[in-house]
Formats: C-alpha cells, sequence, structure tokens
C-alpha cells in the first residue's frame, strides 16, 4: 500500500487537478491511500472519503518552506507518505526547491527541475516554440505605460494583456487594456505581456515526461464547452499530429520532467503556443478515461517503479463533467477545523 | 494523408474532424458528396451520382455540388487539390 499525498482537492467552480488525479490512482493497478492536502476546511475532496482517506490542513506557501517540510514530516511520521503529487501553481517553486531534501526524507517526488519550471514564463515562449517549431502570438513585454501604449499601437486591438505567470485578459481597447495592465502590475508586478490576439481553435495536451527526453504518454484535446470561468465541462479527443510531434519535441528538446499540459490555438493549419502549465490540468482524468493513467504513471516514475509507455487512444472520445453533491456529518468538519486532519 | 480521407463520418451524417476535434453534420445529399470525394470521384461523376440518387437536373445538381464544396473549403475541410 502506498500513501500519497495529493493537493488540489478544492473541487470547486474552479477546480483543482486533485480529484482527477485521486481518481486516477485509485482506478490503477497500485494499491494506493490517497492522502489530501488541502488550504481550507471547506475544500470539497476533504469529505470525499471514497477518494481522499485522509486529509490534512497545509500552511500556505507564502508561509515558506519550513513550515511546508515540518507539515510533511509530521504526516510521514504519524501516518506514512510515500510520494506527493502537487498540483497547485503556487506550490509548485517550494516543492521543486526542496525535491532533493523530500528525497532525503524518503518522500519522493516526480517533478521539473527549477530551469524547466522557468520555460513557463510568458517571455520564454518564443525560445520554446523557436525550438519546437510551433509559432507563438506576437508578444511585447512591457515594463511601463508608455510601453503599453506603443504595444497596442503596433499589434492593434484586440489584445491580450497577460501576467508572466497567471492572468490573462482579452482587451478591446486602451482604456481596458490600462485598467488590465494596472490590475496585473498590482497583483503580479513586471513584466507584463501584451500578445496579439490569436483566433483559432483551443487544442491542449497533457503528458508526463520523464526527465531523459522520453515520456510515459500523452493525450490531445479539445475543449468543447469552457465554463465562465474558462474551465472545460466538455471536451474530445483529438489526434493532430503537428501539436502531438511538437509536444514530443519539446519534451525531448527540453528533457521535461514531471506532469505538463500545453495549451495551443490552431489556426491556418499553424500551431501557435499559449501557456506551458507544469502540473496536471483539472480534466487530468480524461487520460485516465480513455487508458493512458497518467497520474499512475507519474506516482510509479517517482516509486522508481516500471512505468508503461503506450499511449494509443481513439480520436473522439468524449469527455463531461457534472456537478452532484452528498451529505456528511458535521463531525469531519469539526475534526478538520480543530485538529487540521481528519 | 489528405484532410478529407481523416474524417470519421457515420452513415447518419455525423462527420468528425480528429484533428480540430470539430463535428459537422449534413444530409444525405452532402452525405453522398463527401464520400465520393473521398473516393476520389471527379466532379463529372458526383453530378451523375446527385441526377441519379436524388432524381434532379444536372443545374440544380451542379448548384448544390458547387455550394457543398465551398462549404468544406470554407470549413478547411477540403483543399483545393482534392477538387
Amino acid at each position: 500500500m502506498y500513501k500519497v499525498a495529493v493537493s488540489g482537492i478544492n473541487a470547486v467552480d474552479n477546480p483543482g487537478p486533485g480529484i482527477g488525479i485521486a481518481k486516477s490512482l485509485k482506478e490503477s493497478d497500485l494499491e494506493v491511500m490517497v492522502l489530501g492536502l488541502a488550504y481550507d476546511a471547506m475544500e470539497p475532496g476533504i469529505y470525499m472519503k471514497w477518494l481522499i482517506d485522509k486529509s490534512y490542513i497545509m500552511p500556505y506557501p507564502s508561509k515558506g518552506e519550513n513550515l511546508l517540510i515540518e507539515r510533511l514530516l509530521y504526516i510521514k511520521n504519524n501516518f506514512g507518505l510515500d510520494a506527493v503529487i502537487p498540483a497547485l501553481d503556487a506550490e509548485l517553486p517550494l516543492f521543486i526547491k526542496n525535491a532533493s531534501l523530500l528525497e532525503n526524507y524518503e518522500i519522493k517526488t516526480f517533478l521539473p527541475t527549477n530551469d524547466q519550471f522557468k520555460l513557463r514564463g510568458k517571455d520564454k515562449l518564443p525560445e520554446v516554440a523557436d525550438k519546437i517549431g510551433v509559432k507563438i502570438p506576437k508578444t511585447k513585454v512591457i515594463t511601463s505605460y508608455e510601453e503599453l501604449i506603443e504595444a497596442t499601437e503596433k499589434l492593434g486591438f484586440p489584445v491580450m494583456i497577460k501576467g508572466l505567470f497567471y492572468k490573462a485578459y482579452k482587451a478591446y481597447n486602451i482604456s481596458q487594456a490600462t485598467s488590465y495592465f494596472n490590475s496585473i502590475v498590482e497583483e503580479w508586478g513586471y513584466p507584463v505581456i501584451v500578445q496579439e490576439l490569436i483566433s483559432g481553435e483551443e487544442i491542449n495536451v497533457v503528458g508526463v515526461g520523464d526527465g531523459e527526453g522520453g515520456h510515459f504518454g500523452l493525450l490531445g484535446i479539445k475543449k468543447l464547452w469552457i465554463t465562465s470561468l474558462g474551465k472545460i465541462w466538455t471536451g474530445v479527443t483529438i489526434k493532430n499530429e503537428k501539436l502531438l510531434s511538437a509536444t514530443e519535441k519539446f519534451i525531448s528538446e527540453f528533457h521535461w520532467k514531471g506532469a505538463f499540459e500545453f495549451e495551443c490555438i490552431t489556426k491556418d493549419n499553424e500551431i501557435y503556443l499559449i501557456e506551458i502549465n507544469p502540473r496536471f490540468p483539472a480534466w487530468v482524468y480524461f487520460a485516465t478515461g480513455v487508458g493512458i493513467n497518467l497520474p499512475a504513471r507519474l506516482l510509479k516514475a517517482a516509486l522508481g517503479l516500471e512505468v508503461e509507455r503506450d499511449w494509443n487512444y481513439e480520436p473522439g472520445k468524449f469527455y463531461i463533467r457534472f456537478t452532484d453533491d452528498f451529505v456528511t456529518d458535521i463531525s469531519e468538519f469539526q475534526k478538520i477545523t480543530l485538529k487540521g486532519e481528519c | 494523408m489528405s484532410k478529407l480521407n481523416r474524417l470519421a463520418i457515420n452513415e447518419e451524417g455525423f462527420i468528425f474532424d480528429p484533428d480540430t476535434g470539430n463535428s459537422f453534420t449534413v444530409n444525405q445529399t452532402g452525405l453522398l458528396i463527401i464520400k465520393a470525394l473521398k473516393e476520389n470521384k471527379t466532379e463529372k461523376e458526383i453530378l451523375e451520382l446527385l441526377k441519379e440518387e436524388f432524381e434532379v437536373e444536372e443545374k440544380e445538381a451542379q448548384r448544390d455540388l458547387i455550394d457543398f464544396m465551398e462549404q468544406l473549403k470554407l470549413y478547411g475541410l477540403l483543399e483545393d487539390k482534392n477538387v
């Protein structure tokens, strides 16, 4: 029995990937006990005992690495912990930085290196796109209001205004652009990215790189229906050779290690790279559902077990999210609130 | 493989493009044309098929064929070299 901690168990309208990961691990050929790492007592995953066997409240990543390590060691010493699959953007820098320390404590991870992690920065996308033979929308990296004016004049409206790592807004005029620029600077600081808007088909890939230039499987999809927050609600598997071979080139070129999501737009037979997420997306169960259990494969890689590499899936498989509910006792809430675990 | 040949088409006229994830529905006329195009039939052969199957005049068949092929091109499903 492997005891594996998974974060992102906030199965809400902006869902974290944790439930999809937990569901995949439970459906794998490994015997896994899933430990949920939560940041709020209201995260629904805490109460979904059929997927998350036990949950722990974690210190916020902003509190620093010492508290995180302490908490993980507490879990290891009191319950047992073989591996962690962090799934939230804000946690990843801490986990990546401390991967070898955790390894010393026999808590396994399978994460990108710090250099690979930096590739997700939108200022790095031109370099990535160039190396793997895809395009990117015309992009300006700016650090002042004057440069914002200049960039929008050159690119024309509408444009995308983005933070280096997070947030993306569509601006149709200079007043919208200015307001989004200010809001990003206030929250995330400089630089800000101004990008040409490419209207085409949004297509995505999820995969796990083996860290040596190969991978443990890929799945290409198109989001067919998204919520107002941009979250997938229905999707379909696709086999776009250009997209999949660009993804394989990305993995081999950068020796990507761990989970990732590739977000692209295809237009006029060209692929435009929009974003690289260095973790599983919330729809990762889609891969498991078509026979490529990426979370289980990542876990096997972390544990040093033999990992399957087949990824021959059918295009035209349909993914559907739905809402559900259940009832439990308030004692669960009481335990997680008072003891920080349940 | 040409774009047209990669399309998954069922007998009820549901078409799925595995490249982009787009799906389309066509009527029986569209279905006949798209299947004939996949079989590399010429425009003249397709016209004959349309006249025979739907008992229409040459002019009407020609108009339907041109319209439909333009639609296919518009959706990126037909390249000029196919016609």
